[in-house]
């Protein structure tokens, strides 16, 4: 038996090393500055550098990491856009930098300007509250407030400061619409009672789990994975969506073997649950999403493009 | 997950961290032997006069982050060393002043009053003793006053306080913070003001990044670390650079004074200074407990308040007060080293740094991530762990393993630091510009940080010469993100109502506080020094 498992284990090895002999047909000419552009510390950033030290660790590439925070991922894209576009400078943000935030922003800056390299991981963005607050369903939310409670909702973007806009107005209520730096901080005005209810993006699923947060509605397109039953933000009467992903950018221009070579890379990371960074997704997001080249390209334009009309729809 | 598990967790959080090597098959984790570093460190810069924890601070902080990383396992060995550096220069500033009647920090000026005569006399031995009890008592002191304190006024603010509260709060501690730094209320408020203004350029919530008028530089804001290590450090050195070139002051022959007779510290001295001690440890933590009255007050209050008992209690053969008398080094170390526990309650309970070694706890903090000092931090989740807390009682841990390492081996090594007032300034300060501004760059590996640094270190060296306090400055830049946010989340919140400040009892009383302090601080000097008044 034992034999048996170390060579399942060694040919394993060898299985790392032949995708990892593949990747390595490009190699980046120098060191590869890394922006985060999520703050210190956060699970995103720690994401980023998870993934970073693993192909340092595979393919001995080497990565410096820097932080640019700040404008929604607007101040990363500016520092990124116009490095030079031969893979030693990529960037960390999410596909609402590409979509909503360009499209919203004073700007001159379009997803023409970059090259999507690959997602990593889909948002689970729910709409939660404390469970101690009563609430089994958002019909119950939407009572609540036409009794006359005045419910504060924590969001964290401007983007989703939009959505739950439309939603009041789409279930005829008031909420006032809170805006923090973060999902952590919505969870912890929820926890302390600052806030209502509000979105979280993934991290409500522990506190979903142990029964302390509830999951009221799924502000995807799609139901939540953990909470099938919430009804979806077009059952309630929006027609937009928070969907979006984790997403590595490089400037306009990167060739497609370096572009190809470390969406490939990445992609073996994040889906496998073994290495610390596929661990994390695997437990946040229920495991990794990752989408890249052409299929990207296309995404990250239709998300600009359709920003334009959630934008038109929320000023109303 | 009771209290006393998450105490037990701090604590272990210590002594299992990281393990750097082994005595005896006994894992000795990193933090210990940062805190170690960190105080001993910490004891050598207090005792070279131009040089201060906070100098060190400031230059460790981005070697360190840039050694242990982004994680929170880097959270304890950093603050342990700042903490370390903290503790250590308090009582490492008494050794010049006893020897050589220089303060080697501003607050041990007093020490020199009583313990330079002492040297004179031939017991300089004694005199250091007597400080290093009074120091290490008065800390340890400070430091069980702030382990049972803050997480009660933590919970007291997290349960009564809502956002426009939290708002007010912060509001009333900035003007408290202008009132009562620098003497001046109006000076104060430059201070603060200034500080507001650097921190908004480039932040915000909009996407187009306000003031940077259009230059990309300024559009990320400035960071955090340019700000404080400008203004504080880089600002210090050149007004020193300053006076030594005005004085064209030189280290002259130091005077050798020989001890003799017995040094030792007996029982008896100890009954005897015992309640110097604890008047000064009470002033000193009730003074180190409100943010931005600093150790120096603390030390010219203990010292007068001992003065009073002296002249009652006094034996017909004892030396005068002011002229070698160990109670008055008692009142001093004990009133300045009591403040740097107390004045960690407003960082962890409320994320208020009062002084500049807060300052640097607060930027490690924030730095490194994962640990944002306020109410938030002492939450005891039951189901789940609070990763915030234990890190809390992990540095709980880190303040008295430094006060062990005080009383065991910090008067050795306090006593062999007499050498450090021969490093001449013309070599030291320098070798501070270049480490800060190296440090710096470490941190922010851009050109312009290095720009962002000196511009700030102009302001610091002018806001010096005009007799500004650059402290509130500082304090300000970090606390104005925080106000901002604080002030739209409470705005939205209320449904946009405009006098959210005032609309419940207790932001009203603490809006009014804010502007009480001001007025009354303003009137004070006035009626006291009525020929100041211009």
């Amino acid at each position: 038996m034992q034999r048996f498992v170390k060579a399942g284990i060694t040919a394993l090895g060898f299985a790392v090393l032949a995708t990892g002999a593949m990747a390595a047909d490009w190699t980046p000419p120098g060191p590869i500055k890394l922006l985060i552009g999520f703050h210190a510390g956060g699970g995103a950033d720690t994401q980023a550098r998870l993934i970073a030290e693993e192909l340092e660790q595979r393919l001995g590439w080497e990565f410096v990491p820097e932080q640019v925070t700040g404008k929604g991922g607007l101040n990363l894209a500016n520092a990124l856009k116009d490095a030079p576009a031969d893979g030693t400078t990529i960037g960390m943000a999410v596909t609402e930098t590409l979509g909503y935030n360009m499209a919203a922003s004073r700007t001159n800056m379009t997803p023409a300007d970059f090259t999507g390299i690959t997602t990593t991981a889909g948002f689970q963005m729910g709409i939660v509250s404390l469970s101690s607050k009563g609430w089994k369903s958002f019909d119950e939310v939407i009572a609540a407030a036409k009794d006359g409670a005045e419910l504060r909702f924590g969001v964290m973007t401007p983007k989703l400061a939009d959505l739950a806009y439309l939603l009041s107005k789409a279930q005829g209520v008031e909420f006032n619409i809170v805006s923090v730096k973060g999902g952590k901080a919505v969870m912890d005005g929820v926890n302390a009672g600052d806030l209502d209810l509000g979105f979280m993006a993934g991290i409500q699923a522990k506190g979903v789990a142990a029964g302390d947060l509830v999951n009221l509605a799924s502000a995807l397109s799609e139901p939540l994975e953990q909470t099938p039953e919430a009804p979806t933000l077009k059952d309630l009467g929006v027609d937009y969506n928070a969907d979006g992903y984790f997403v590595f950018i490089g400037p306009a221009g990167m060739p497609e073997d370096a572009r190809n070579a470390m969406a490939s890379v990445i992609g073996d990371i994040v889906n496998d649950p073994e290495t610390k960074a596929g661990g994390l997704i695997k437990k946040t997001f229920g495991g990794a999403t990752t989408i890249s080249g052409e299929e990207l390209t296309k995404m990250l334009a239709s998300d600009y493009d359709l920003a334009g009309g959630l934008l038109e729809a929320a000023s109303k | 997950m009771g209290t006393l598990d998450y105490i037990w967790m701090g604590i272990l959080a210590v002594f299992q961290g990281p393990e750097l090597f082994s005595v005896l098959g006994l894992p000795v984790s990193v933090t210990l032997v940062m805190i170690l570093a960190g105080f001993l460190t910490g004891i050598a810069v207090g005792a070279t006069p131009g040089l201060a924890g906070p100098i060190a601070m400031a230059i460790a902080l981005p070697i360190l982050i840039s050694i242990f990383g982004y994680t929170p396992d880097a959270l304890l060995p950093v603050m342990g060393f700042l903490i370390g550096v903290m503790k250590g220069a308090t009582i490492g500033g008494a050794v010049p002043a006893i020897l050589f009647n220089t303060p080697g920090t501003p607050d041990a000026y007093m020490t020199t009053l009583d313990g330079y005569p002492m040297t004179q006399r031939g017991k300089a031995g004694k005199a250091l003793r007597v400080a290093h009890f009074a120091s290490a008592s008065g800390d340890t002191f400070s430091d069980i006053v702030l382990i049972v304190c803050a997480p009660f006024l933590a919970l007291l603010v997290e349960a009564y306080l809502d956002l426009p509260e939290k708002t007010a709060l912060l509001v009333l501690s900035l003007s408290f913070i202008a009132a009562v730094i620098g003497g001046s209320p109006g000076k104060g408020l430059i201070s603060i003001g200034l500080g507001l203004l650097a921190v908004y350029i480039g932040t915000g919530e909009d996407f187009y990044p306000r003031l940077s008028l259009g230059t990309q530089e300024l559009s990320r804001g400035f960071p955090i670390s340019t700000a404080v290590l400008g203004v504080l450090i880089i600002g210090a050195v050149l007004k020193e650079l300053q006076d030594l070139w005005r004085q064209k002051r030189t280290i002259g022959d130091v005077p050798d004074y020989r001890e003799n007779g017995d040094q030792r510290l007996y029982w008896a001295d100890i009954r005897r200074l015992m309640p110097f001690v604890g008047r000064s440890a009470l002033i000193g933590t009730a003074i180190g407990a409100l943010p931005g009255i600093g150790s120096t007050l603390a030390a010219t209050l203990g010292y007068t308040v001992g003065r009073r008992r002296y002249a009652k209690v006094k034996r017909p053969d004892a030396p005068e007060w002011g002229e070698g008398a160990s109670e008055g080094i008692v009142a001093t170390e004990a009133a300045n080293s009591s403040v740097s526990g107390a004045n960690l309650i407003p960082v962890l309970s409320l994320g208020i740094p009062g002084n500049a070694a807060a300052v640097f706890l607060i930027l490690a903090a924030e730095s490194i991530g994962g640990f944002n000092p306020g109410p938030s931090v002492f939450r005891f989740t039951e189901d789940a762990v609070n990763p915030e807390l234990v890190v809390a009682f992990g540095l709980f841990t880190a303040m008295m393993i430094a006060n062990l390492m005080n009383w065991t081996i910090g008067g050795l090594f306090m006593r062999s630091m007499g050498v450090m007032i021969r490093i001449p300034k013309h070599i030291l300060l320098p070798s501070v510009l270049l480490l800060t501004l190296t440090a710096i760059y470490v941190q922010e590996t851009r050109m312009e940080a290095i720009w962002f640094a000196m511009g700030f270190g102009v302001l610091g060296y002018l806001m010096r010469m005009l007799g500004i306090s650059p402290l509130p400055f500082v304090i300000a830049f970090i606390l104005g993100g925080k106000l901002e946010e604080s002030a739209r989340q409470a705005f939205a919140a209320t449904g946009g109502d405009p006098w959210f400040l005032f609309t419940s009892p207790v932001a009203a009383l603490f809006m009014a506080a804010s502007v009480a302090v001001i007025v009354l601080t303003q009137r004070k000097p006035a009626q006291t020094h009525p020929r100041e008044r211009t």
